[in-house]
């Protein structure tokens, strides 16, 4: 198809850098510690990169339109209590069907994603209140609630199959959870790429006057954005709760710099209006990598975020000074 | 000609009116906050937050922020400990310690300023990226463990001492009040600032140096938070490394409620130190009420969007009047 | 022909905004398959008439008819869907997307889902062939030309087959002379199909070549609606200005003496202003003039140093200047006024006093050593505002309570705060009313008669000739060339900008009435 003959010609074009990136750091790692090759960790990446593309997608869809989330991080913590607590009290309702008790906690959970991304999303277009703020004062509103429910206790009570069949499902020689992110990845690429709304998107990160001067209706695909994102870091969530096996509310810390991280890594401009999903995946792989890399170097993980933090400030270092896109005269 | 809903002096004494609301209406739930001890007590708690509340507040006058301020108070809380307690003279130890601390933080303002600045990245990220970064430097520099063993010396003279009979926190918050507000009114800086923050391009246009005072926006503001957090640490007697943890949205929710706007321009001292009183009589409350700690973090979050659900509504009264 | 059916009627339309009356009683009609001129100047209220009936703005009063039918609320979808297209200064492309994107956006052929990107792109191309415009569908509108986008807007505006309504805010302004031809076949072509065209502008050629009726609007008000043969230029010209010409513009007694400023060769790194050379003496008004997009508005910007330049010179009063920037310019004695005061000029929430000292924060007597002297800054700044008579005369106010021409003046006051010998003044008249444009030409008077150089940059035809001693004209970056005396006409100047000298073009000058 021809989407798919331009969807790799933009992996391969200026996301070309993004590339080198990854096989550089694959390639420096591996020469320090060849451990880096055994198939265990070659898998671990894998997973970790899946749910991170994930949560991505959400926030890349988000900046794309000109906005910033940074309540993915509490949403996901929220999400994995949400689906513990849930599959417990909806299984103790229908005891023969742990499954389908899973399956309903699951929906409710990225439906509770989508409801407190809407909020966000009302208070961004119909208030015209800073995403930064708004996202930002929202996280605490939901930590404060997450916390309070859990007070930092795990919840156990997953069924097993859940961890098994997800967290750590093989299909083939495929993790479970890598099919399930690149069925989502491949899902945006459609939406960006072929669809109207795809198109809307772009147009209203690239001149929000624009698009509502040409009648897209600015506010409701706005709202629809951010509750995408929250139900992909619901999602998200819930994928990560199926490898750890139980509801934590300490999950997602640094989430949010993660995910803005891996679009301004893959080429998502602070600006809005441009930004693909397939690059923004590798972008997720880089940073993966680069985790693995300092697990492998045994350097304490508390040092991930100090590096996060420079890879972020780099990013945007580099798409600043490069004059990427030029605005109007 | 329309009459204006807020012009400076009025806005943060509008904020005074609901903090004392809210404080005799916790001293209804629970008699213990209207006691005496009670009263200094949030006094000093306030005079602590008001100087972070500053800092924020001047990066805020600029249309910028500093989600970092938390992580470098508790960075240099911990750094400047170790100062202390490895310095062998009393004197010479405190002497270290301020030094060591308010350095560090100018530094770490100085790095803030220059990506804001200099470089021209928005400083949401800037500092989102450098919460983090310090965010691991605080939990590594000593492996998550905080220093304690003051020298006695060092409580004595930053925080039981007193002045007058007022605690010496409160006194020297004053001092700093004072100092930083002369600067936003009467220096060119500070004038600076003010104009930064409403026009930037005007500022440029009228031979402002716009990147310089911004840089020394974001020096000023961690040079204040972490000498705040210097005083709040002696009064802990410990270099902690979660000190300034909730700090980012505390110091913004002060600020936002005091009259200081997200978009620059707005803000002073009086803000602040009336934002920060009315945080601190909520907190101080909910506390005494015994309100779960998570339900406070909930609370800060909301009145964060319900203060800029105001200054959106303010500014479309103005818009259309 | 013109004087169908009426499409559009508007009756007593009223809109106030912040300070000022915007519409003041106005009425206005629209028949089938004529051009209705929309005839006024900046801040005559044309701009809000426009977004009245598109829908953007609602009025505070009036009456709407469409087809004869009462609309109690128009909105911008309303129109849309009712047949209105329209094309305004400030683009409405999404700069990220291509071409054929921006055409189709928000009509789209399938509404929700997928979209045949190539049939698309097709389409927009044989469209803009139909339309004679050269653009390619698939490219970036963030890479293309001035022109090139208006033409973009022009066709999309065009994409609805079922628009009987037209509206043009100054089309013109960016395209070139042979573009313009190509607009106006287009506008005919609307004109058999019953289409009615609103068409804004003030360019005399362009009114007499495709106007049926002209209404003039001034300071809000409806001055007149005329059939265009029944009026002559200088009628219309006297009718907008609303007072004889003499009285708006004073005589300047220009006494050009030393050079003040001189620039060789400047170039922009942008690519905007291309090896301009001019200067300006003491006691002399330089006017710049040209089409929207030639540059003029660059060069004082470069000239001050708020623009990168990528070579030339420029010197002021004999010293070369290395790198010039606002700050060393204004210790230089240059000042520089920007365009958009709503955007670079003005400080809106803060005081008056703070905005017209904003320029003067580093001399000593305002604020030496980094202290500001508050009561000598005061002092000065409230004897600048009485000169420039500032209506309320309060130096507390926020800037934004005042009206568009005080406004301007508060930015004009910064400019007095100091010792300033060479000004620059770029579109100092837009949007203000009669009174305070005539206050700030007496300033300029002023000013020049004391000696100060003044270059005058802007896009208003009259303001140039009835001020300016000598106008360099410019055309796509570079100077065509410099009017003075007898040659300063309007059919020179319009001449030029397309890039013709005046000793090109045929004989028969029309001095402006």
């Amino acid at each position: 198809m021809r989407s798919a003959r331009a969807c790799l010609a933009s992996l391969l074009g200026s996301g070309g850098m993004i590339v080198l990136l990854i096989v550089l750091t694959a390639a420096g790692t591996a020469l320090v510690q060849p451990r880096f090759f055994n198939a265990l960790n070659i898998i671990n990446i894998l997973r970790n990169a899946a749910i991170l593309s994930v949560a991505s997608m959400g926030q890349m869809l988000v900046m794309v339109a000109g906005g910033f989330d940074l309540s993915v991080g509490v949403i996901v913590a929220l999400a994995s209590v949400q689906t513990a607590l849930l599959s417990g009290i909806i299984a103790g309702w229908m005891p023969d069907a742990p499954i389908l008790a899973l399956i309903l906690a699951t929906l409710l959970t990225m439906v509770t994603g989508a409801l407190i991304g809407s909020v966000n999303g009302a208070f961004v277009s119909v208030f015209r209140l800073s995403p930064f703020m708004v996202t930002l004062a929202m996280s605490s509103v939901v930590m404060g609630v997450t916390f309070y429910v859990t007070k930092g206790i795990p919840i156990y009570g997953l069924p097993d199959a859940f961890m098994n069949g997800i967290g750590r499902g093989m299909i083939g020689r495929c993790p479970v959870v890598v099919v399930i992110a690149v069925a989502i990845v491949a899902a945006v690429i459609i939406l960006q790429r072929a669809t109207t709304l795809g198109r809307h998107i772009y147009a209203v990160g690239s001149s929000p006057h624009a698009a509502r001067v040409s009648g897209v209706r600015v506010r409701p695909l706005l709202i629809g954005v951010y509750a995408v994102s929250g139900a992909a870091a619901a999602i998200a969530g819930i994928l990560l709760t199926a490898r750890i096996g139980s509801g934590q509310s300490t999950l997602g810390g640094t989430l949010a710099l993660e995910t803005i991280a891996a679009s301004v890594v893959g080429g998502v401009s602070l600006l809005g209006g441009t930004g693909r999903a397939e690059r923004v995946m590798l972008g997720a792989l880089f940073l993966s990598l680069v985790a693995n890399a300092l697990n492998l170097l045994r350097i304490d993980s508390k040092y991930q975020t100090l590096v996060l933090g420079v890879v972020l400030i780099a990013a945007v270092c580099i798409e600043s000074l490069s004059g990427v896109r030029r605005r109007h005269d | 000609m329309p009459i204006r809903l807020r012009s400076l002096p009025l806005a943060p004494l509008l904020t005074a009116i609901p903090a004392f609301v809210v404080l005799f209406g916790f001293g209804m739930v629970a008699p213990d906050v209207l006691t005496t001890g009670n009263l200094w007590n949030i006094a000093t708690q306030t005079s602590y937050l008001a100087i972070f509340t500053l800092g924020q507040t001047i990066v805020l006058l600029t249309a910028g922020l500093d989600l970092s301020i938390g992580m470098a108070v508790s960075y240099t809380s911990v750094v400047a400990a170790l100062a202390l307690v490895n310095v062998a003279a009393p004197g010479l130890a405190i002497l270290a310690y301020l030094a060591a601390g308010v350095g560090l933080g100018l530094v770490i303002g100085a790095v803030n300023g220059f990506f804001v600045a200099i470089v021209g990245i928005n400083p949401f990220i800037v500092t989102l990226g450098t919460y983090n970064i310090l965010f691991a430097l605080s939990s590594t520099v000593t492996g998550g463990f905080p220093v304690s063993d003051f020298p006695p010396l060092t409580s004595q003279i930053l925080v039981d001492a007193s002045v007058l009979a007022i605690p010496i926190p409160i006194v020297i918050s004053a001092i700093v009040m004072a100092v930083v507000g002369f600067l936003l009114r009467r220096t060119v800086f500070g004038r600076s600032l003010y104009l930064i923050g409403s026009n930037p391009s005007m500022a440029t246009a009228a031979g402002i140096r716009v990147r310089l005072h911004t840089l020394g926006a974001y020096l000023l503001c961690s040079g204040l938070g972490t000498f705040g957090g210097l005083l709040l640490s002696a009064r802990a007697g410990s270099g902690e490394p979660n000190i300034g943890g909730s700090l980012a949205l505390q110091t913004v929710a002060a600020a936002v409620i005091g009259g200081a706007r997200l978009r620059g321009g707005k803000g002073g001292v009086l803000s602040a130190l009336l934002g920060a009183f009315f945080i601190t009589v909520l907190s101080n409350g909910m506390n005494l009420a015994r309100i779960d700690g998570y339900i406070q973090q909930l609370c800060i979050g909301a009145i964060i969007i319900l203060a800029l659900l105001a200054e959106q509504i303010s500014q479309n009264a103005e818009r259309s009047s | 022909m013109a004087g169908g059916a009426h499409l559009l009627e508007l009756i007593g339309a009223r809109k106030r905004f912040a300070g000022s009356v915007a519409l003041d009683n106005v009425d206005f009609d629209l028949r089938a398959g004529e051009v209705h001129v929309l005839f006024g100047e900046n801040g005559a209220g044309k701009s809000t008439l426009i977004n009245v009936i598109t829908g953007n703005v609602a009025p505070d009063a009036g009456e709407y008819r469409l087809a004869g039918a009462v609309v109690p609320h128009m909105t911008p979808r309303l129109a849309r869907d009712s047949g209105l297209a329209s094309v305004f200064q400030e683009f409405s492309l999404a700069p990220d997307l291509s071409v054929a994107d921006n055409l189709f956006l928000g009509r789209e052929p399938n509404r929700v889902t997928f979209l045949n990107a190539r049939a698309m792109r097709k389409a927009a191309g044989e469209f803009l062939a139909r339309l004679r415009f050269n653009v390619p569908p698939e490219a970036l509108v963030s890479r293309l030309s001035r022109a090139e986008r208006q033409m973009v807007e022009i066709a999309k505006a065009l994409m609805d087959p079922h628009a009987r309504i037209l509206i043009l805010d100054e089309p013109t302004a960016s395209l070139t002379d042979a573009d313009a031809e190509k607009l106006f076949a287009i506008i005919a072509d609307l004109k058999k199909r019953g289409v009615g065209v609103i068409y804004v502008s003030h360019r005399m050629r362009e009114i007499r070549q495709l106007a049926d009726r002209i209404t003039i609007l001034r300071g809000g008000r409806l001055v007149a609606t005329v059939p265009a043969g029944g009026v002559t230029e200088s009628q219309l010209v006297e009718l907008m200005v609303g007072r004889p010409i003499g009285d708006l513009y004073p005589k300047i007694n220009h006494h050009p003496a030393e050079v003040r400023l001189a620039v060789e060769k400047l170039s922009s790194k942008d690519g905007r202003v291309r090896d301009v050379s001019l200067n300006v003496r003491a006691g002399e008004v330089v006017g710049l003039a040209g089409l929207v997009g030639c540059g003029k508005g660059e060069v004082g910007r470069l000239v001050f140093g708020l623009d990168a330049i990528a070579g030339g010179r420029v010197t002021v009063d004999g010293q070369a200047v290395g790198r010039p920037a606002p700050r060393e310019m204004l210790r230089s004695g240059v000042c520089y006024f920007p365009a958009d005061r709503g955007q670079d000029g003005l400080a809106f929430n803060r005081p008056v006093r703070e905005n017209a000292s904003a320029a003067a924060l580093d001399l000593r007597a305002i604020g030496g050593g980094g202290l500001l002297r508050l009561r000598e800054e005061a002092r000065r700044v409230q004897s600048v505002l009485q000169r420039l008579s500032v209506r309320p005369l309060a130096p507390e106010q926020q800037v934004v309570q005042f009206s568009g021409g005080n406004r301007q003046k508060i930015m004009l006051a910064r400019g007095l705060m100091r010792d300033i010998r060479v000004y620059l003044f770029d579109e100092p008249t837009v949007g203000i009313d009669i009174g305070a444009k005539a206050e700030i030409y007496a300033l300029v008077r002023d000013l020049t008669e004391a000696g100060a150089a003044v270059l005058l940059s802007s896009s208003e035809l009259p303001e140039l000739l009835y001020l300016a001693n000598r106008i360099y004209v410019m055309h796509e970056g570079a100077i065509v060339d410099e009017l003075s005396g007898e040659n300063k006409t309007e059919a020179a100047i319009l001449a030029c900008f397309f890039g013709r000298k005046q000793s090109d073009s045929a004989a028969g000058s029309r001095t402006a009435a």
